[in-house]
């Protein structure tokens, strides 16, 4: 008797290795950083920085002349009592540099004033070519 | 007798292209993201122009223009922010602290953090700032 003829089926095609989750968790993560990130163009000034220039210890910092200028509640800068515009301060702290490059600027602002004004201060006189300045604050007592 | 061509199968639609395409929109984004908490107010960075670039990492401590605080987006006490930089920072002493202030936050609610911190022995404090030209 024949053997009984057996047809053998055609061998599956190897599957690929589907690449269907891998899009979903990429999508997933594109959103997540298109939702949390942000996208704000923001730079900063350092208020405290380390000190590197730091006088060696013993040795009495140089007193060299030193620039008080206080802001006003309303946000006006003034010198010596005298109101300053932006420009006007600018002009006056680039004549103090070319006559005494180590000016130290002390900048006093008062408690009422906006941030805004302390910061176009300090932008005013680092346009102008200070690099020495401090801020200051007086403190009422309770 | 006409024997007709079969219509040619479809194509699968190769899906490489796409792939391609949210892959570089996925590293457009990481790159030009910045990963910083937002605050839980609005903040409104002082404008200035001569800001430098802001590096990443550290920590940011947010006042709104009415003189709430807020840490890394959380809106915190004055007290329970600084006792967590104060941790922070004997954890980390050279830790950077970006004080993200809005421009119509009065001084006398943030000065006297600026002090705080320097006191707390912080070495590296910056004011956040918005480039731009003068108001």
């Amino acid at each position: 008797m024949a053997q009984p003829f057996r047809l053998t089926r055609p061998r599956k095609a190897r599957n690929a290795i589907s690449i269907a989750p891998m899009i979903d968790v990429m999508l997933i993560l594109l959103i997540f950083f298109m939702v949390t990130s942000t996208y704000l163009d923001l730079n900063m000034i350092p208020a405290v920085s380390p000190r590197d220039d730091a006088p060696a210890a013993g040795k009495v910092p140089d007193r060299g002349e030193t620039l008080i200028l206080t802001i006003g509640a309303d946000g006006t800068p003034s010198v010596q009592g005298r109101g300053l515009s932006q420009a006007g301060l600018a002009a006056m702290i680039a004549e103090r540099l070319a006559r005494h490059p180590d000016l130290q600027i002390v900048v006093l602002p008062s408690g009422g004033a906006q941030m805004q004004a302390l910061v176009a201060v300090m932008d005013t006189a680092a346009a102008a070519g200070a690099v020495n300045m401090r801020i200051v604050r007086v403190e009422a007592r309770p | 007798m006409k024997i007709s061509r079969p219509p040619p199968k479809d194509l699968p639609e190769t899906i490489v292209p796409l792939i391609d395409v949210v892959f570089f929109l996925l590293v457009f984004f990481m790159l030009v993201g910045r990963m910083d908490a937002t605050s839980p107010f609005e903040v409104l960075p002082p404008v200035a122009q001569t800001g430098a670039d802001m590096p990443g990492g550290g920590a940011t401590l947010s006042v709104a223009a009415d003189g709430a605080l807020a840490l890394d987006g959380a809106p915190l006490e004055r007290a329970s922010a600084l006792e967590v930089l104060r941790t922070r920072l004997t954890q980390d002493a050279a830790l950077f602290i970006r004080v993200n202030a809005h421009r119509d936050a009065e001084l006398r609610r943030v000065l006297p953090l600026l002090a705080e911190l320097e006191a707390m022995g912080a070495r590296d404090v910056a004011l956040v700032v918005t480039p731009g030209e003068g108001q």
